[in-house]
């Protein structure tokens, strides 16, 4: 065996190969960073030139992009609040909130050293784990999987940001937003009120892009100078591989979760970098700074992220199942050299085998490398004003969502997703949890009903697997349930916590600005009436497929109904505050008096700023429908060159020159781009 | 701009706490002239772009002059990237694009809605009609036309063939399971659990086949795809299963080779003569008709036995295929099928082509067209007898 790995390595140093590997590890950075192109996008536009090629040389291009789309597509989710991908949300929960805090430069190093370290390990752990993946994949049946995916949403809502009834909500409507679509067991119609384009279910894409990307644009575009301080790091890159080291166990940590969920086939990568992070809370001392940039946060979850590439290449290449499209067309790839995927390979293609490995290995490293040495001026994008920004990043995401489907209606949607997250935001709604309950529906939904046709009746409880897994789940509930009974024996410690929280939270103006306002309870009345609606309609469906859409309905009536009481409790005893103040006011008590005049003003303040943003809000949602009825006409180049123009001048008030050439630049990137990359330009009536 | 932008920050960039609702003294709005001068201009560039741009980057194409020199062939692929048929596609279509007289370069387009109900709707009202645009077929894409789902908006009798290839499947189960051989599937204590994708996908033959030997079969559907479904019976989760010809080779020789599995039979291909005749790559699997004649003794009724030919021959003998409208000019569908005739003869083709034409021909002869659409025009009778299954083995309803 270390014969071939050695011969693997020896013919990479050929120069031609190296020089298929750098073709495919620039190819890769440039593409991850375009939100919603992602590894799909990298192997569509390199497997044509691989016609015709020698396998090793296109393998080796492959993988060269394969292994680094996830390390550059962490730039949009760190600096723009725009995750192209599942995975690169949970690095957005600390990486964006370090941006926002001016250590943008900081938050990226660490995410790529993280990357390549990922990758490197991700390597190891592929020529490790070649002999035990038969017995791993083999020993995790449909009730193991089943419970994965539990554990994903779980984690996701738990450990998100702001308290845990939200975090079950949001994660609920995601759940129930994955299940629009054709049911995996009866192949019915659900949600789909007879349309076509609804009966294939909501792209992913769309749905990050717009839960994140769209809102983020939307909350900040009101601004139109940059308000952070960039916090100047001293020492360069010396202190920021210094400050990496000291996070080494997280980033073993995080990879070899990496490798072992992205072994799992059809679940791994989304619930593996959920399952890095949710270890890297779990067992942290301090946990009080997690999403709100705590580096163990980026460290973990982004290692984690670049050895789940590595970790999908075994059921890949060992079962021909591949965990994603960019890995189904490396397999298609394969097929057309003769090469069948299967137990077989490690022994019929055991010089394959180690190219892929090593390939893995360098590209990683030079992928991260060169994203590292680009981190000063990567990090500058942050002191663009947003308003500048926007039409831009419009642009490109929408561009960049049209590309899943093809399919204009995948583009409102994204809008109306948009709005959706703008208000999740607001009123304090983690939407990480909506993302991963988006993803994990179908599979959730696919492994239950397997487990309970496949199994006689609970008997899949017991198994080992299953019982780990449930134990993981609540352990961490019954954890803090014991610390929150010994805390209430008197101790100040939780106090000292909350204020803390709300020191750090001024930081992002948006987030949770809304939160104990008659928005946020009309955010938790309208889940509620999501739900009702949505276990009203699933009556009509067959009952093997009114199953899941039921039990999420009933599960998202609960929380958005404890939801609700919580926010008509929190107003009602604000309402009995504020009358103790008129009440007091005139009697001259004079704490009370003291008090009311100090907070008022303040109020008076906030109020307006969130009347403010809701403006914002409203009108660059407005915008971007204006945009959608311009492509729809004239297509997606005249309507950017009618948007763009309009939004700089009077939007964002840039002057005339800039404008100009602003759109001048973007309509020749867009005019270029199809001819560059696989893209393609929605096209409009008149076209 | 960027630079200039910058510059101005870092002068204005004042400790506000308060956000932007007291921002400090901005740039005006400009003025309604300037701004007029600016939205004209791009609005006219903008018109002129959508109006103009597209009837001068793409010319009129001249296909039927027997060279596709300059050319570009679009081809549609209803399915998602990388899948079998996006490979099968994106191999063949590279080829025969190669092959084609002018050397026509080629652009794959993956529309991957509704299960290829979309993509294949989309190209059947927009396709152009000059034989610069290709359409691939697969079993996702026909058997919803075969089932007269109230989506497809598609009728391939008024789409012209260029070339056609298929593939073949093998029915096995695991010895775990007490199976050793196709006695075994009828008569049983408890009948064997088979892991399916969905009864109206390709599942539907092999179902048809169970439902034609009156298997004892406990069908569950729910599946991500076929190999998970060959991995659920390593695990014992599921006892039967079938893989087609491609698979066959990685997913389940080696369980064969080690006892955990054993084949049964292959569905069989259709030949020339409209026979259901043993697979070539498995000469030594019996077909389900002769499963039938051993476990039942006589010949399967004549009825049920053509349900299940006309269904195997639309999903499995010409299974994936190359088409373009109706209307295109004869000389360019003549230069398409002839040159991919030529191709398919190739030893060298054959050769590199091997795996990925999954040890059938590629099938491009002259009377294609009448084949195939013998095979396509499918009978009220057939589709009768599939809903009819569907409705009472499986409880699935077409409206």
């Amino acid at each position: 065996m270390t014969e071939a790995a050695f011969s693997a390595l020896a013919s990479l140093a050929d120069p031609s190969l190296l020089i298929m590997l750098a073709v495919g590890v620039v190819a890769g950075l440039v593409i991850g960073l375009i939100p919603g192109l992602g590894g799909t996008g990298a192997v569509a536009i390199l497997l044509p030139i691989t016609f015709g090629m020698d396998p090793e040389p296109a393998l080796a291009m492959l993988i060269g992009a394969l292994a680094v789309v996830h390390t550059s597509d962490t730039v949009a989710a760190v600096l723009l609040g725009a995750p192209g991908s599942a995975s690169a949300s949970v690095t957005m929960l600390d990486g964006y909130s370090m941006a926002r805090q001016g250590q943008a430069k900081r938050a990226l190093s660490l995410a790529f050293l993280s990357s390549m370290a990922g990758g490197l390990i991700g390597a190891v752990g592929l020529t490790l784990a070649i002999p035990l993946a038969r017995p791993l994949v083999l020993s995790f049946g449909s009730p193991e999987l089943f419970m994965l995916t539990i554990l994903g949403v779980s984690l996701a809502a738990v450990l998100s940001r702001g308290n845990v009834v939200k975090g079950l909500t949001a994660g609920l409507l995601g759940l129930l937003l994955g299940l629009v679509g054709t049911s995996p067991t009866t192949a019915e119609e659900r949600f789909s009120f007879g349309s076509l384009f609804l009966s294939d279910g909501i792209s992913l894409v769309a749905v990050a892009l717009g839960v994140f990307g769209l809102a983020e644009i939307a909350s900040r575009v009101g601004q139109r100078r940059v308000t952070e301080k960039p916090v100047e790091l001293s020492g360069g890159w010396g202190s920021g591989i210094r400050e990496w080291i000291t996070h080494w166990t997280h980033v073993i940590r995080g990879a070899l979760i990496g490798i072992w969920a992205g072994v799992l086939p059809g679940v791994g990568a989304t619930a593996g970098t959920w399952l890095a992070y949710g270890q890297a809370v779990a067992t942290a001392k301090d946990k009080r700074k997690f999403g709100k940039g705590d580096p163990r946060g980026i460290v973990g979850p982004e290692s984690a992220n670049n050895s789940v590439e590595a970790g999908d290449l075994i059921p890949t290449f060992l079962f021909g199942i591949p965990g994603g499209v960019p890995s189904a067309m490396l397999l298609g790839m394969l097929l057309t050299y003769g090469i069948q995927p299967g137990p077989a390979i490690v022994t019929d293609h055991l010089d394959l085998m180690y190219l892929i490995v090593w390939a893995f290995a360098i590209a990683s490293v030079a992928g991260a490398f060169l994203c590292f040495l680009a981190t000063g001026s990567l990090a500058k994008l942050t002191k663009v004003p947003f308003a500048v920004l926007g039409p831009g990043l419009l642009v490109v995401m929408l561009l960049g969502a049209f590309q899943e489907g093809g399919q204009l209606g995948d583009l409102w949607v994204m809008v109306a997703l948009g709005v959706a997250g703008f208000f999740l935001k607001a009123t304090g709604m983690p939407r990480a949890p909506f993302l991963i309950g988006f993803v994990l529906a179908i599979p959730m939904e696919r492994y239950y009903y397997l487990t309970a046709s496949l199994y006689d009746g609970a008997s899949w409880v017991a198994r080992p697997g299953v019982l780990a897994f449930a134990a993981l789940l609540v352990a961490p509930v019954l954890w803090s349930l014991v610390k929150r009974l010994r805390r209430a024996s008197g101790s100040v410690d939780d106090g000292h916590r909350d204020e803390h929280a709300s020191a750090d939270e001024d930081a992002d103006e948006l987030e949770g600005s809304l939160a104990r306002t008659p928005w946020s309870l009309g955010v938790a009345v309208a889940a509620v009436l999501l739900f009702a609606g949505a276990l009203w309609v699933s009556g009509s469906f067959s009952d093997e497929a009114q199953l899941m859409p039921r039990l999420v309905a009933l599960g998202g009536l609960a929380a958005a109904g404890v939801l609700t009481w919580q926010e008509i409790r929190a107003r009602r005893r604000g309402a009995a505050r504020g009358g103790d103040r008129a009440v007091d006011a005139p009697a001259g008590s004079s704490g009370a008096t003291m008090l009311a005049t100090r907070v008022e003003p303040r109020l008076d303040a906030r109020a307006l700023a969130r009347r403010h943003d809701l403006m914002v809000g409203a009108r660059t949602f407005a915008a971007m429908a204006v945009f959608l009825v311009l492509v729809m006409v004239g297509g997606y180049l005249a309507a950017t060159l009618v948007f763009t123009p309009l939004f700089l001048l009077y939007a964002a008030r840039t002057r005339p020159r800039t404008a100009i050439i602003y759109t001048l630049v973007l309509g020749a990137v867009l005019l270029a781009l199809p001819s560059l990359l696989p893209v393609d330009l929605p096209m409009g009536l008149l076209q | 701009m960027t630079q200039h932008v910058e510059e101005e920050d870092v002068a204005t960039t004042a400790d506000e706490d308060a956000g932007s609702a007291q921002d400090p003294p901005e740039r005006p709005a400009p003025t309604p002239r300037l701004a007029g001068a600016v939205l004209a201009g791009f609005t006219a560039l903008a018109v002129g772009v959508s109006v103009l741009g597209g009837d001068f980057l793409n010319p009129a194409a001249s296909t039927a002059d027997g060279d596709y020199s300059g050319e570009t062939v679009e081809m549609m692929i209803p399915l998602a990237e990388g899948g079998g048929t996006d490979t099968w596609a994106r191999f063949v279509g590279a080829e025969l694009t190669e092959a084609v007289p002018g050397s026509p370069g080629l652009a794959p387009v993956n529309d991957d809605g509704g299960e290829g109900i979309l993509g294949t709707n989309h190209f059947m009202t927009s396709a152009k009609t000059d034989g610069t645009e290709v359409l691939v077929s697969t079993a996702s894409t026909v058997v919803p036309y075969l089932l007269d789902m109230p989506s497809v908006r598609y009728d391939f009798n008024k789409l012209r063939p260029i070339l056609a290839n298929g593939t073949g499947a093998v029915v096995y189960a695991r010895t775990g399971a007490g199976v050793r051989g196709v006695e075994d599937l009828v008569n049983r204590d408890k009948p064997l659990i088979f892991g399916g994708i969905a009864a109206t996908s390709l599942d539907l033959t092999t179902m048809l086949a169970f439902d034609l030997l009156s298997a004892d079969i406990d069908a569950t559907f729910g599946f991500e795809g076929r190999g998970p479904v060959n991995l659920a019976l390593q695990r014992g989760e599921v006892d039967i299963d079938y893989q087609t010809t491609s698979s066959y080779e990685p997913a389940v020789e080696p369980l064969v080779k080690d006892g955990t599995a054993v084949p049964l039979f292959s569905l069989g291909q259709v030949d020339e003569d409209g026979e259901i005749v043993r697979d070539p790559n498995f000469p030594d699997l019996p077909t389900v008709v002769e499963v039938y004649e051993k476990l039942h003794g006589e010949q399967p009724d004549a009825e049920a036995l053509e349900t299940y030919r006309a269904i195997l021959a639309l999903t499995y003998t010409y299974q994936k295929a190359l088409w373009v409208p109706e209307e295109t000019p004869d000389e360019a569908v003549e230069l398409l099928r002839s040159t991919a005739d030529e191709m398919g003869a190739d030893p060298a083709f054959q050769k590199s082509a091997a795996e990925v034409l999954g040890g059938y021909p590629l099938d491009a002869s002259p009377d294609l067209a009448e084949r195939i659409g013998e095979a396509y025009r499918v009978d009220e009778s057939v589709r009768e007898d599939v809903l009819e299954l569907l409705e009472t083995d499986y409880d699935i309803t077409i409206d």
